[in-house]
Formats: structure tokens, C-alpha cells, sequence
């Protein structure tokens, strides 16, 4: 047995030690996970900035087509076409208000990956676990296409595709695919697909499920077949798009990108894109016939094509936008599908709210008004009616209110002003407000980044595995 | 009072109202209706009836609150509000709720008919352990098992054989009565 599978039968083993009290096997989903023949034949690589501390350390690992920047450590882990993030990973001396708390880091942040397996997953922000705040820990954990580990520390935990995890800290769980969970921190939960979940204790609780029916045209999982359904269709369709990116060292550079931006190399553009100031367009998105107005920004796994972003649009990391105009500073969270057609335009006004892992999928034209909040399956105008409200009733909700499948309480105006805040931050961080030399984010700074490969073994019992490696500046 | 034992306040199972296993809901109610229309001529006044199987044994209860159950369109509520429940979501809330979902949908023909055919079996409540006691033990004991329990009645035996029903409404009026002379 090469060595490749017995680190992959040890993971799977922890995982499963973790989940027993819930008795989820993940076996039967990592069967068929992780391809074997493609572990070798991808390189990883990293990034090296003058912005970010550079401290890579890879041991007893598999990094096939992954990413890295900043402070990360990978033991006895596999990674398949993985974005680890550490850019935005606390610094040393850095102090964070807690509660009545104030933290002050004695030691630069770092995301440490062990006896973990993490497929298609991206990794980013940084630990807001008040209790490890200089350690981003990925421990015992199997994270399945797409997924994404957002600001939350995760000890025995299983992600279906497309699962989200955001500034949450989960030891022993199993998020269903296509699940959103943004809960401070969790415990011994098994989360059904589709259970979009948003709770600040003591201040707002926002909960939608989606028919479960529906959502498996989107995203199905079965221990014979995974994953599979319209998401992983649309994806695979553009796949041969991203081989050209990754197969040439270097590729020409687009002119018509202005100097206050940023486009990863790593991101494929075509024709006919139109890229403004500050805007962030970041590795693995897809962009195609689209403009993209200042500030704006495409997050890792992106799809933006035929569309328009007018401007301070942030698209988070898997969003997708097809067929779509974009009002001024609208959003749109995590892994949402908004799939407008070429003959049933999808209009989303200005300064709203798509909630993450959102669906819009349209056959005829549609409009969500200016400063609304949207979340969940919409197909029509009814649709959109029943799972939308209007920013200016959402700042009025006190106590419990129910709209169809979803289910509010506490205080709206609460809700209201995370969001804001949040997004605020987002193009903050990422540039969007960048002037005269000032408030540079992510799309100035990225234009000081360049990359390195590395390469795993070829060939023997170690093939597909990459030497220990550590990387100091 | 003291000396008041459990056989002195039971209901005998003779006077109780019963169906067997498999009678419907209606069937049930019409035998507890015509147990309440008895209560001119007997001292009992009947709330709950007995479930027996084909030996006579008793195997549940069936009270008011198990009827409106059985009448309540529970299956579809109940997981909504399990599924809530485990989302951090307020007991209020979960109240509220469940008065939303319920409205309008309870005093209804179908609702209706359709709990009517409901077998008891299907809705009764089984005895639980602490819900019996000795027709020979003191009140102490029977009192000390119906708060504990939150019972309204416990099931009175004799070896092991049920002979009775004692009711909280008698425990209570001996009771009543007891503390009257006491403070006289």
C-alpha cells in the first residue's frame, strides 16, 4: 500500500472516531474523493509578498493543486486543489476586543492542517475563537468540493460540498452540502443540506432550510456517486477553462486591467471583460463578457460571465453571477447562484443583500428591488416575495417572525447592521475604497505578490506525497 | 385522614369508564359521554378512559388532553418545531409558532374525521412506572406520586391486578377537607 493511501485511511479513521456519538461514517463519501492518479500530477504553490509574514511548513502531506499564503502549517494532511489563505491572519502585537476582552497576540497568527483532508475547500480569514487566537486549527477534519472554512476553527468535523462555515468554532459536527452555518460556536451538531443558519446569541437568530427535493437538483451526495447535480455540472462545464491558467508558468499579463487592481494569475478572464479601479479578482474565478465597476470584487471560485457590477459589488468566495445586472454596493455571500438566462434577465438593485448560498435560477425576467435582503430557492416572482424583505421592515423586527421557510427572532435592526458592517469591512480589506495612495487592500497589495512551485514525488511508494518542507523568508 | 388508605378514595374499575384495544376515537368518546350522563346516578364524574386489552388488563389512558391531541395535526408541527428547537430558537418562539402553524387548522371537517377513525391505541398514553400504587398504601405515598409524576390519576393494584383509578380531584377534596378539620 503506497503511502498516499495510508495517510488517507488514517484521516478517514480520525474523522470517523470524531463523529461516532452521530454515528456518520464518512467512508463511504471519501471512497471515491480524493483521485488517487491526479495527486501527482499537480504541483502546489505559494505566495511570497512584502505584506504578509512568509512561514510554510509541509510535513507528511499531499498538496496536489493547492495554494498558500502567509503562516501555514500542513502535518499528516491531504490537499486537493485547496486555497489556504493567510492573508489575513492576525499579526504579532495585534490586539482584538473580545467581550470584555482585550487579546493581544503574542505571536503571528497560524492555520495549522492536521490529520485532515480537505478537497476543492478555501481557507481564509482568521481564527475568532477568542480561546486559540493565534491558531487557526483544521484538526480530524474531511472537507468535501467546494466548501468553504471561513474564519472558523474545525476539530472533527465533516463538510458536504458547497458547505460553508463562517466565524465559527465547530468540534464534532457534519454540515450537510450546500449548508451555511455562522453560529459563534457549535458542538455535536449533524446539519441537514441546505440548512442556512445565521445566530448571535442574545442579539438575532436567522434559520431556512431548503426543501430537500430541490435542493438535490443543485447539489446531491450519495455514498455511490459524489457529488453531483446543476452547481457541479456548471462548474465542470468551465473546467477546461482553468487548464490553461494552471498548465503555463507564464501566462501574458492583461493590459486593460488599471494599476489599482489586482487579477490573480491564477483566474481566467475572457472576452469581453471591462475591469475598473479596485477592483480584487482573485485566483480560481471565472470571468467572462462582464464588467466589473470600481470597488467591486470576484472572490475565490467566482463565476461572474455575461453580467454587469456596477459597482462596490462584492462577490464572495464561490458566488456565482450569470445573466445578471448588479445595482451599486448589492452583495452576494457565499457559494449563491444567481443564474439569470439570456431571455430572463436577473436584476438585483442597488445596496442589497443576496445571504449566502442563496439560488435564483429564472425562467423569466426578474427584479429584486433596491435595499432588500434575499435569501434562499427563488425560481419566480412569488418566490422572491416569500423569501425577501426589505432592509427598511428587516431594521424594524423585534421578537419572532416567520416568512415561509424562514424563521426570525430577535432583533432585526441587530442583523441589519452585521451585515453592513461586514460588507463595509470586506471592501475595506479588499481596496474598493482606495484613493490618492490610501486605504490600500487586497487588489493594491496582491500587485506585489509573486509565486513559487513545489512538486511532489513521481514516482515510488512516496508518489503523490510532497517532502517535509519548511519555507522561511 | 390519617388513616385514609388508597382503596378508601379509588375509583373502582368497575365504575370506570373502558374500551378495549382497536375503538376508535369517537367510539371512545361516546363511551365516556355516556359515563358522564351516569354521573346523575353514580358519585363519579368521569374525565379519562381506560384503555383494557383482550384479558382485561389495563395497557392506557386516555384523558382529554391525549383526546386533543390525537385531534391536533401533529406529525408535520412536531418536526418543524424539533428541527427549530435544535437551532437555538426561544421556548417562546416556539410557542408562537406552533399558534401560527396550528390556526385554522384544527376545527376542521377533515381534521376532524380524520381523528375520529384514530384507533386509542395510537394516541393513548401507556402507564409509566410511577404512575401506580397499592390500594393498602397511605395518601402520603399516592400524594407524593402524583406531583412527582405530574399525574392526574394513578392506577390502583391489588397483587398484580389493576382495581381502581385514584383521581387528583378526590386526593385533593380528602385533603381539603383534612386541613378544614385540622384548623378548626
Amino acid at each position: 500500500m503506497k503511502e498516499l493511501e495510508i495517510l488517507f485511511n488514517r484521516i478517514v479513521q480520525r474523522v470517523n472516531i470524531n463523529l461516532r456519538e452521530l454515528h456518520f461514517d464518512v467512508s463511504p463519501y471519501a471512497a471515491t474523493l480524493f483521485p488517487s492518479d491526479q495527486m501527482s500530477k499537480f504541483y502546489a504553490f505559494y505566495g511570497i509578498t512584502p505584506g504578509h509574514p512568509l512561514d510554510l511548513h509541509f510535513e507528511h502531506s499531499a498538496l496536489a493543486g493547492s495554494y498558500f499564503l502567509g503562516k501555514c502549517r500542513v502535518r499528516n494532511s491531504l490537499l486537493y486543489k485547496s486555497d489556504i489563505r493567510g492573508d489575513e491572519l492576525k499579526r504579532k502585537d495585534q490586539s482584538i476586543r473580545f467581550d470584555r476582552f482585550t487579546l493581544t497576540m503574542n505571536k503571528d497568527e497560524l492555520i495549522d492542517i492536521e490529520d485532515s483532508a480537505l478537497v476543492k475547500t478555501l481557507v481564509h480569514n482568521y481564527s475568532h475563537d477568542p480561546e486559540t487566537p493565534e491558531k487557526f486549527f483544521i484538526k480530524d477534519t474531511l472537507a468535501m468540493d467546494y466548501s468553504n472554512i471561513h474564519g472558523s476553527p474545525c476539530d472533527g468535523t465533516f463538510l458536504g460540498p458547497f458547505a460553508t462555515v463562517d466565524l465559527t468554532t465547530m468540534r464534532d459536527c457534519v454540515i450537510g452540502a450546500y449548508s451555511y452555518i455562522q453560529a459563534g460556536e457549535i458542538s455535536h451538531m449533524d446539519i441537514a443540506p441546505g440548512t442556512i443558519w445565521v445566530n448571535s446569541p442574545g442579539n438575532f437568530n436567522f434559520f431556512y432550510k431548503y426543501p430537500a427535493d430541490a435542493l438535490a437538483e443543485y447539489v446531491s451526495l450519495s455514498p455511490e456517486k459524489v457529488p453531483w447535480g446543476i452547481l457541479i455540472d456548471f462548474i465542470e462545464q468551465r473546467k477546461i477553462e482553468f487548464q490553461r491558467v494552471f498548465d503555463y508558468a507564464n501566462i501574458e499579463a492583461i493590459e486593460s486591467v488599471p494599476k489599482t487592481s489586482s487579477l490573480d494569475r491564477y483566474a481566467v478572464v475572457l472576452p469581453n471583460m471591462r475591469i475598473a479601479d479596485n477592483v480584487l479578482i482573485s485566483q480560481r474565478a471565472y470571468l467572462e463578457n462582464s464588467s466589473l465597476g470600481k470597488g467591486s470584487n470576484a472572490q475565490e471560485n467566482c463565476f461572474i460571465i455575461n453580467s454587469c457590477l456596477e459597482g462596490n459589488n462584492v462577490t464572495a468566495h464561490g458566488a456565482k453571477i450569470v445573466e445578471t445586472d448588479m445595482g451599486s454596493g448589492s452583495f452576494v455571500g457565499f457559494n449563491s447562484f444567481l443564474f439569470g438566462k439570456k431571455e430572463a434577465r436577473l436584476k438585483i438593485g442597488n445596496g442589497c443583500v443576496i445571504m449566502p448560498h442563496t439560488i435564483i435560477d429564472i425562467e423569466e425576467p426578474l427584479e429584486v428591488p433596491v435595499e432588500h435582503l434575499v435569501w434562499g430557492l427563488i425560481k419566480n416572482a412569488a418566490d422572491l416575495a416569500e423569501n425577501s424583505i426589505s432592509l427598511e421592515k428587516l431594521g424594524t423586527l423585534h421578537g419572532s417572525f416567520t416568512q415561509g421557510r424562514m424563521h426570525f427572532e430577535g432583533e432585526g435592526m441587530l442583523l441589519l447592521k452585521a451585515f453592513k458592517d461586514r460588507i463595509f469591512h470586506i471592501l475595506d480589506v479588499n481596496g474598493a475604497f482606495f484613493e490618492d495612495g490610501q486605504k490600500a487592500g487586497h487588489a493594491q497589495r496582491n500587485q506585489r505578490l509573486s509565486l513559487n512551485t513545489i512538486q511532489p514525488f513521481q514516482f515510488g511508494p512516496m508518489e503523490g506525497m510532497y517532502p517535509n518542507i519548511r519555507i522561511l523568508p | 385522614m390519617e388513616r385514609y388508605l388508597v382503596k378508601d378514595l379509588m375509583v373502582p374499575i368497575s365504575e370506570y369508564a373502558t374500551v378495549t384495544v382497536g375503538t376508535t376515537l369517537l367510539d371512545a368518546l361516546r363511551v365516556l359521554e355516556r359515563a358522564q350522563d351516569a354521573y346523575t346516578v353514580s358519585k363519579y364524574h368521569h374525565r379519562a378512559i381506560l384503555v383494557l386489552d383482550a384479558d382485561g388488563n389495563v395497557v392506557g389512558k386516555i384523558s382529554q388532553l391525549r383526546a386533543l391531541k390525537a385531534i391536533q395535526p401533529e406529525v408535520e408541527l412536531t418536526e418543524e418545531l424539533a428541527e427549530i428547537r435544535r437551532f437555538k430558537f426561544s421556548e417562546n418562539y416556539l410557542a408562537e409558532l406552533r399558534d401560527i402553524r396550528s390556526y385554522g387548522k384544527i376545527i376542521k371537517k377533515e381534521t376532524l374525521l380524520v381523528a375520529a377513525g384514530k384507533k386509542v391505541e395510537e394516541f393513548m398514553q401507556a402507564p409509566t412506572p410511577g404512575e401506580f400504587v397499592s390500594e393498602d398504601s397511605s395518601l402520603d405515598i399516592a400524594i407524593h406520586r402524583l406531583v412527582a409524576g405530574a399525574h392526574m390519576s394513578l392506577l390502583v393494584t391489588r397483587d398484580d391486578r389493576i382495581v381502581g383509578v385514584l383521581r387528583i380531584s378526590d386526593v385533593f377534596a380528602a385533603l381539603f377537607h383534612g386541613m378544614m378539620a385540622a384548623a378548626a
